[in-house]
């Protein structure tokens, strides 16, 4: 009774003020003008980080943009051989991996966190557990990968390759994917899961129809998130066999022999040697802001197949 | 459905991409001319390779195809990487990987027989070749260039020339909280020149650097040793893994003081780098004196090769000769700036390998 009354007099004391304010409401303001500025502070960080990387860039990506697609590592930045081809292609086998291993175990077991597991302690160990996997630093991943697919799997990865990096990244993103799939399943109203019942739906069926095509937009955010993030790591690679100084051989796209052959090279990691060999020969520095604008632009055509994506099952939902 | 249109339109474009790397990656024999092979420092003669004169300009008889596998210093890394550009245009069908983690996990990784080749900045110690011993694999050790590390200052410093005694008072283990250069000459018993009362800031690489470890080696373990101190810096100064940091660490005040290798001091500017004195009077740090020993910071950069993998793989035979070769030891290891071998010192290493 006293809880009630004293939640009444607030009630009453904060109408009193809402009619005693002035007409312009100043804290509000001040409120909305704050979170504006935190807004354009981090869109300013942005502008500059890509300008400034554009910048540096120019000479190199304007001056010969297809060599720099189709080159490989060099000890000399004036090589005109130099290029990021060898890179590319380990990051696109390596988004290939996530994709192909992360998605369809990390949905399935938010499908199953959510729709099938009791809610019982064990439930909230596994939950908490996977919650604490997001947060580990990547390079503990990168030791994972390097005693579980280079050494003790090396029949099935072939050592220090492509292969042993890309489940290792595939592990290394599955917490978030699950996670963001668990929340976008938890966002489904149960008033759709019920009425799917009401009809004689089995669990399956549920789900099927009603749970996943209502998720799907989320699913899809969340897992393409992680997967632009996993493919920027640069930690792990460098522990399960990404080299630094030269790649002997230079496989094309599609050549799956090079999936599991002797190391590898990819793009966050040629970054990091790029802008360590600027000491020696400061050419690297402009090599290095060139790769890093091819990396970010193949992100963005990542990012925007998520959200062409997302709204193509958004539509289908409203 | 124009949403669909537009998720094929991005799709396409992801292949597209993919496309073209793909297609121009596998013409990249046109590039022609390999560039900047001008820059030689070595000052030519043919005196002391007699005996290896066959790995030398000429193509050799037969073509050969393989793989070699090439770990160990960071600091070696780009010479390898160089020859190995340079053999390419020899003998095209030859893979080599190159890879630099550092001297003592290259050797931990060639003990156990997975790399051909290991790279050091430092000679093997006597615990790592008995981990080689003890897994049977031989090797032999060739030294194919010199890398000088830059003692500096800011570049208006008075300072010119600096003992290792100097250095010693800076930054050795009892310098601990000197703030000034004058405060070197305070320590007893260490005969150090004048140096000015002026602000003391250092900056150089971390203890896990090979660098540091040279450091060390060269100027001041004798001088810790007599002292009875442990052979190792002072420890409240800047470190940095970052070369570059380092430079602009000392770029930023007058009277910094700091050390680097060369190959990275070269093309700073804005610093001053110090002459030392090694007992043999004050050397500046350029790439003559390095070479003839007369600038006393310095080390040797080393190749080891696996003796018995040497034996069975052609490829890797064909690479180490091209590495000892005047491509390898004169123009491969001036283009990535460090300093070519003494001809005597380079006609040691291929009667080295010669004799295996």
């Amino acid at each position: 009774m006293a809880k009630a009354r004293l939640i009444g007099d607030r009630t009453n004391k904060m109408m009193v003020q809402a009619m005693e304010r002035r007409a312009t409401d100043v804290r509000g303001r001040v409120f909305h003008v704050t979170l504006l500025v935190t807004l354009l502070i981090s869109l300013f960080i942005l502008a500059v980080l890509i300008v400034d990387v554009v910048i540096d860039s120019w000479g190199f990506l304007t001056g010969r943009p297809g060599g720099f697609l189709s080159g490989t590592m060099r000890s000399l930045s004036d090589d005109p051989k130099l290029g990021v081809h060898q890179a590319l292609v380990g990051t696109f086998w390596i988004a290939v991996f996530v994709a192909v291993l992360a998605f369809p175990i990390g949905i399935g077991a938010a499908i199953w966190l959510e729709e099938y597991a009791l809610k019982n302690w064990f439930t909230r160990f596994i939950e908490l557990n996977i919650r604490n996997l997001a947060g580990v630093p990547s390079i503990v991943y990168g030791l994972l990968g390097l005693f579980l697919f280079v050494k003790s799997l090396e029949g099935l990865t072939g050592g220090k390759s492509i292969a042993s990096a890309g489940i290792t990244l595939a592990i290394l993103v599955l917490p978030i994917v699950i996670i963001t799939a668990q929340e976008a399943i938890r966002a489904v109203p149960q008033g759709l899961k019920e009425g799917a019942y009401g009809v004689g739906a089995t669990k399956w069926t549920m789900i099927r129809s009603q749970v996943l095509p209502y998720a799907a937009p989320g699913i899809f955010t969340g897992t393409l998130l992680s997967m632009s993030r996993g493919i920027g790591e640069a930690a792990p690679l460098l522990l399960v066999g990404a080299v630094s100084g030269r790649l002997g051989s230079d496989s094309g796209f599609f050549d799956l022999s090079s999936v599991t052959a002797e190391h590898f090279m990819a793009m966050p990691v040629i970054i990091v040697e790029w802008v360590q060999n600027s000491g020696r020969d400061p050419g690297f520095a402009e090599a290095a802001a060139a790769a890093i604008v091819v990396l970010l632009v193949f992100v963005i055509l990542m990012n925007a197949a998520a959200i062409i994506l997302r709204n193509h099952f958004e539509k289908k939902r409203g | 459905m124009r949403l669909r249109k537009l998720l094929v339109l991005i799709i396409g474009l992801m292949t597209a991409f993919a496309l073209v790397a793909a297609a121009c990656g596998n013409d990249g024999d046109d590039g022609g001319t390999t560039p900047s092979t001008a820059g030689q420092i070595e000052s030519g003669g043919e005196s002391g390779d007699g005996s290896q004169s066959a790995a030398g300009d000429e193509a050799p008889a037969g073509s050969v195809s393989g793989s070699v596998t090439i770990s160990g210093s960071s600091t070696v890394e780009p010479i390898s990487v160089r020859v190995a550009e340079l053999f390419e245009d020899v003998q095209p069908d030859v893979h080599v990987t190159v890879d630099g983690p550092g001297t003592g996990d290259g050797f931990k990784l060639f003990c156990e027989g997975e790399t051909d080749i290991s790279g050091a900045s430092r000679p093997i110690k006597d615990s790592e070749a008995e981990t080689c011993a003890e897994n049977g694999i031989e090797h032999v050790e060739l030294r194919v260039g010199i890398d000088g590390i830059a003692v500096m200052t800011g570049e208006s410093s008075p300072v010119e020339c600096v003992t290792f005694n100097d250095i010693y008072g800076l930054v050795g283990p009892e310098s601990t909280g000197f703030g000034s250069w004058a405060d070197a000459g305070t320590l007893s018993g260490l005969a150090t020149s004048s140096l000015p009362d002026a602000d003391l800031d250092i900056y150089g690489p971390g203890e896990e650097s090979g660098t540091f470890d040279s450091f060390v080696e060269i100027v001041l373990e004798d001088i810790a040793d007599e002292r009875g101190q442990d052979a190792t810096t002072r420890p409240d100064y800047n470190a940095n893994a970052d070369d570059n940091v380092i430079i602009q660490g000392i770029q930023s005040g007058d009277t910094t003081f700091g050390w680097v290798g060369f190959a990275f001091a070269a093309h700073a500017s804005g610093v001053k780098l110090l002459q030392v004195d090694g007992g043999g009077g004050c050397a500046g740090a350029n790439a003559d004196t390095i070479a003839s020993g007369e600038y006393p910071v310095s080390r040797a950069l080393y190749i080891y090769v696996n003796k018995a993998e040497a034996a069975e793989n052609p490829a890797l035979t064909a690479y180490v000769e091209y590495y000892l070769s005047d491509e390898g030891l004169g123009t491969a290891v001036s283009d990535v700036g460090y300093v070519t071998l003494a001809d005597d010192a380079k006609g040691a290493a291929r009667a080295n390998w010669a004799g295996r």
